[in-house]
C-alpha cells in the first residue's frame, strides 16, 4: 500500500490532493427501516482479516505522512447505508462481499427478519457503514 | 437483487464539500462501476478511472453518458504501478473497495 500511494504522489502536481475514502469497521448498526420508525436490530461482528485490513491502511496512512509525502488536512466520519428489500437479500450480499471481514450472529438475523416482517409494507433493512473521508495535501520538493 | 448505496447521498455531499472538481485532472481509483465517478465527472476537466475488475470497468464505460465521452476514461490498472506520467493529475480519489 506504501507503494501505491508513493506511485499517487508522483502523478499529482505539487500541492495536488488526495481524497482518502474508506470504510472502517466498528460493528456496524443493522436496522430495519420504514418511513415511520427506525430500529436497531443488532450490530455486525467484526472479523479478524477485516480488522487487519483496517490496521494497514490506517498504517500505510501514517507512514505516508511521517514520510512527508502528504499532510493531513481535514477528516470525519460519515454513515454510509446499504439497504435492502428484505432480509434476504442483505444476507445473501453479505455472504456474497462480506462474509470476509464482518459476520453476524444468529440472534441478530432472527431479531432482524422478525422485525421486518412485523414491520410497516414499505420497510426494508440496512446496514450502517462507518465511513472515513480525509483530505491530504501533496508534498513535494520544488 | 434489489440494493441501494447511500440513498440519502450522504458521500456525494461531503466529497463535495472536500474537493473542488471544477476543472480539475482527476484520477479515480478504484472507480468499480463508475458509481462515485458519475457524481463529479461532469465539473472536471478530465476524469480517469481505473480498477483491476475488467467486468466493473466495461459497465463504467457502457454507462457513461454521452456528453462524458470526451472527458471520462477508464482503464485496467493497479494503484502500485499507475501506468500516467508524472504530475498530470490535480486530485486523485482513493477510494477502498468494500
Amino acid at each position: 500500500m506504501v507503494h501505491a500511494l508513493s506511485e499517487i504522489r508522483r502523478v499529482l502536481v505539487p500541492g495536488g490532493t488526495l481524497i482518502d475514502l474508506r470504510p472502517v469497521l466498528d460493528h456496524w448498526p443493522i436496522e430495519a427501516a420504514s418511513a415511520r420508525e427506525i430500529r436497531e436490530t443488532g450490530r455486525m461482528q467484526d472479523l479478524p482479516t477485516g480488522l487487519a485490513d483496517d490496521e494497514a491502511a490506517r498504517r500505510s496512512m501514517a507512514d505516508a505522512e511521517q514520510k512527508g509525502w502528504f499532510i493531513r488536512e481535514r477528516q470525519e466520519f460519515f454513515p454510509f447505508f446499504y439497504v435492502w428489500d428484505s432480509p434476504g437479500e442483505m444476507e445473501e450480499w453479505i455472504m456474497d462481499e462480506w462474509q470476509d471481514f464482518i459476520g453476524m450472529e444468529e440472534e441478530t438475523r432472527r431479531a432482524t427478519r422478525s422485525a421486518w416482517a412485523l414491520g410497516d409494507g414499505d420497510a426494508q433493512v440496512r446496514v450502517k457503514v462507518k465511513m472515513l473521508m480525509t483530505r491530504w495535501e501533496v508534498l513535494k520538493d520544488l | 437483487m434489489t440494493l441501494q448505496k447511500d440513498p440519502e447521498r450522504n458521500e456525494t455531499k461531503l466529497l463535495h464539500r472536500y474537493a473542488d472538481f471544477g476543472d480539475k485532472r482527476v484520477l479515480e481509483i478504484g472507480c468499480g462501476e463508475g458509481r462515485l465517478t458519475w457524481q463529479y465527472a461532469k465539473e472536471t476537466r478530465s476524469t480517469m478511472g481505473i480498477d483491476l475488475d475488467a467486468d466493473a470497468l466495461r459497465v463504467a464505460t457502457i454507462d457513461r453518458p454521452s456528453d462524458l465521452e470526451d472527458k471520462v476514461y477508464f482503464s485496467l490498472a493497479k494503484s502500485e504501478q499507475l501506468p500516467f506520467s508524472n504530475e498530470r493529475f490535480d486530485l486523485a480519489l482513493l477510494a477502498w473497495s468494500f
